[in-house]
């Protein structure tokens, strides 16, 4: 049946996708949710939260903020805890309840502008989407409210878009992205939402090339190009070294995660031997990084008849996958996506 | 680096101020709320302890559909994943035609009927879960579970997780109270039986409670959480009297007043040994039977004085993720001769009682908001605590010895605090204790 969960939970929404592009970049993050959206964000969808401190906050809506619109209230909560709290700028980030009911998140952001005198990015998710859509949306404002005009360039300085926490396994994997660029030669690696600075983002237009690793920052890589003429490439810069000890020749395989990296592993897994690889994604997919045969999934069921059907020999891919496929004999490689899987203990 | 500093006041100044100035730091629906690790049982009650997901699972043999945008199950899996949770959590993902349309609404049973199909036993109820979404949509969901139970021949009741309404006068753990006593049908009444209501989990087995009802004369004690099926379930409407443990229990002990006529007495879980003593004489009176609590008190207030004797004034610092209330508690270590030096909780009015007690003994104990949004600074200038209770108060403080004291079985009576006493003493030592 559409839309019925019988053996997943729900993946990380976009609320959690534009949080974590936002997470340690020094500003105030506002949830506009009663609670309970802005716990499952922290509490689960961010794996920095519980080492790293960020001023990320719930709007705390009640009942009749929502029912009478009491935007100004929200404003003014904003503007308090701006005298007190030291940011660069304030997300306003969207769930449901906005949604519901029709928030303009663009007077939102001119009034909370107004009052704190802070760079406002207005968001507005609504937790019906998935991680990477909110990813999208926050690298996006991200960089035309934040970045500074230049017309210099920095030979040295690359950008990784798409590098969001979700995006990954683990956080030791945006380590290895950057000891891969590394050793590429490039001496300075902004990770855009995972680790790169505030003052990297203000100077984003410097960077000589940007890297995008997930589609959700292909839009922001096609803005900083027509903005400030930055060329990008889209790859997934680290390939999977369990592979090197493994003959494929002939072997059906499936890959499953985020577009690219689902991309990356398939050139890899070629150059293994692999007869045929096939590529599926929960997130967005674009077309223009498709191969035929690549399959985008909603439902639970497409996965599994998909697992049935392609008579795969081997299946990378994450391990809360896995129960949707007891009859599955083949090599079953796991390859976490923490959008899929999230946190497994909390704090 | 900042000098900023987290927000405070002492007990001497939120007591000259009174109940009826409470500083606006400590008022959540008056300032943005911090998200931190220590906030997490207000922000998502349901990633620890019992939310209403949890909570409405209490139920035996009862499945749960969740009906909402995805982002309101994300947390869920940490729950699934427990063996106790297997195959009874289900996800009806709404999508932005459902929002406008209201045609969610119309799947649920024919979610339901995949879900039994789906299950090697048909389940004893299906909880529906609905959230903020359905609340501002004012969904009857009353009405759609009663068509639901018609179509699937299965008991269907809502759970309503409308964190909105969180500090209304029904708010979300209320109200699920409620819920998952709302299947019990009039039964002929046995007058040596009773409830307890207010845990989900149930009570630690040691609790004296236990041995002080069956002194009274009561031969069986029912819980929710221990209710092996469904069938031992219905049993609890057999009760003579509910015995509510927990206030949230109070609107479901009086739906259960007026459906199946059974009244109800309240405990107040407490950790001032007299206290407890005065309480359990008032309750013996009520229900006509002499309640003897001497052995217990005395059993407690030998592991009072042997951790003080052994281990002098400690300063401990009181969270509030704890199977306690915060202030009561505190006010029982100050009167047990410890320090407290810092509580990480807001002061509800009703909880001044025991805060003017605390200024009394302690004016300079700092009582903090574990929402407010300058705890992004706390740490420098704080009160070293040489142990910690509660499981944000480890946050804080993560240098001393923490006893988490949130475990979803619940202490109680003097039993509580002699375990509670146990706990500090193994945490401070480093040790187990007999």
């Amino acid at each position: 049946m559409k839309g019925l969960r019988k053996y997943l939970t729900p993946f990380a929404p976009d609320q959690s996708g534009a949080a974590s592009v936002l997470y340690d970049l020094g500003g105030i993050l506002v949830i506009c949710d009663a609670g309970g959206c802005a716990g499952n964000i922290c509490g689960f969808d961010e794996p920095r939260w519980s080492t790293q401190r960020s001023a990320v906050f719930s709007a705390g809506l009640r009942d009749m903020d929502a029912i009478l619109g009491r935007d100004d209230r929200l404003v003014e909560k904003l503007a308090a805890a701006a005298e007190r709290i030291d940011a660069n700028f304030a997300a306003i980030i969207g769930t449901p309840v906005p949604a519901v009911i029709g928030t303009d998140f663009q007077a939102l952001g001119r009034m909370a502008k107004r009052k704190t005198g802070l760079p406002i990015l207005s968001l507005p998710c609504y937790g019906m989407k998935l991680s990477d859509a909110g990813e999208e949306m926050a690298y996006d404002a991200l960089f035309r409210t934040l970045a500074e005009d230049t017309t210099e360039a920095d030979p040295g300085r690359i950008g990784v878009l798409g590098a969001a926490t979700l995006e990954l396994g683990d956080l030791s994997e945006a380590e290895e992205i950057r000891e891969a660029l590394t050793a590429e030669g490039w001496e300075t690696v902004s990770l855009y939402g995972m680790g790169a600075s505030f003052r990297e983002v203000r100077t984003a237009g410097l960077a000589a090339k940007n890297l995008v690793i997930a589609p959700s920052g292909l839009k922001a890589a096609k803005y900083l190009a027509e903005r400030f003429g930055t060329p990008y490439e889209v790859r997934y810069p680290v390939e999977d070294p369990r592979l090197e000890a493994l003959d494929l020749t002939g072997k059906r395989v499936l890959a499953v995660h985020q577009q690219v990296r689902a991309n990356s592993l398939r050139e890899q897994l070629r150059m293994h031997g692999a007869e045929t690889v096939r590529t599926a994604s929960w997130f967005r997919m674009d077309d223009s990084l498709s191969e035929p045969g690549d399959v985008h999934l909603a439902e639970e069921d497409a996965f599994m008849d998909l697992v049935r059907e392609g008579e795969f020999d081997v299946i990378l891919a994450d391990d809360t996958l896995r129960p949707m496929c007891p009859d599955f004999r083949g090599l079953w490689l796991s390859l976490p996506h923490f959008a899929v899987s999230g946190k497994q203990v909390v704090v | 680096m900042t000098d900023r500093q987290a927000v405070f006041y002492t007990a001497s100044e939120l007591t000259a101020r009174g109940k009826d100035q409470i500083p606006s730091e400590l008022i959540s629906g008056e300032h943005l709320i911090y998200n931190s690790p220590a906030s997490l049982l207000f922000n998502s009650p349901g990633a620890e302890g019992y939310g209403v997901k949890r909570a409405g699972l209490s139920v035996p043999d009862s499945v749960m559909l969740l009906v909402a945008p995805g982002c309101c199950g994300r947390n869920t899996s940490l729950i699934s994943a427990m063996p106790e949770y297997h195959n009874r959590f289900f996800y009806l993902m709404m999508d932005e035609t459902d929002l406008v349309t209201g045609r969610h609404l119309k799947k649920i049973p024919e979610a339901i009927s995949e879900i039994c199909d789906f299950l090697p036993e048909k389940p004893a109820a299906v909880m529906i879960c609905i959230t903020c979404v359905d609340a501002l949509l004012g969904t009857d969901m009353e009405r759609v579970c009663r068509k639901a139970e018609a179509e699937c021949g299965v008991r269907v009741r809502p759970c309503y997780m409308y964190a909105l309404t969180r500090e209304g006068r029904k708010p979300p753990m209320v109200h699920v109270r409620q819920s998952i006593y709302s299947m019990l049908e009039p039964r002929k009444r046995d007058p040596r039986a009773v409830n307890l209501l207010g845990f989900f989990a149930g009570l630690r087995e040691d609790s004296e409670l236990y041995t002080l009802l069956g002194e009274a004369g009561v031969r069986t004690i029912r819980e929710i959480g221990k209710c092996p099926d469904f069938d031992s379930y219905l049993r609890m409407s057999e009760a003579n009297f509910n015995l509510i443990l927990h206030p949230e229990a109070r609107f479901a002990a009086e739906d259960m007043e007026k459906r199946l006529g059974i009244p109800w007495v309240e405990l107040t879980r407490l950790y001032q040994i007299d206290k407890i003593h005065s309480q359990y004489a008032a309750f013996g009176a009520a229900i006509g039977a002499e309640l003897d609590d001497g052995a217990y008190f005395a059993e407690a207030e030998r592991e009072i004085r042997r951790f003080r004797k052994d281990f002098g004034p400690l300063t401990i610092a009181v969270g509030e993720t704890l199977n306690a209330d915060p202030f009561e508690l505190s006010l029982a270590l100050l009167r047990a001769g410890f320090q407290v030096g810092e509580i990480y909780a807001a002061p509800a009015p009703e909880q001044y009682v025991y805060l003017r007690k605390i200024a009394a003994i302690s004016p300079e104990t700092r009582i903090y908001s574990n929402l407010e949004p300058t705890m992004l600074y706390y740490g420098e200038g704080r009160i070293p605590a040489d142990l910690t209770v509660g499981k944000d108060a480890s946050y804080y403080q993560p240098d001393a010895p923490n006893v988490p004291w949130n475990s979803d079985v619940q202490p109680f009576g003097y039993r509580g605090v002699t375990a509670l006493f146990r706990a500090l003493r193994s945490a401070y030592a480093g040790k187990e204790t007999t």
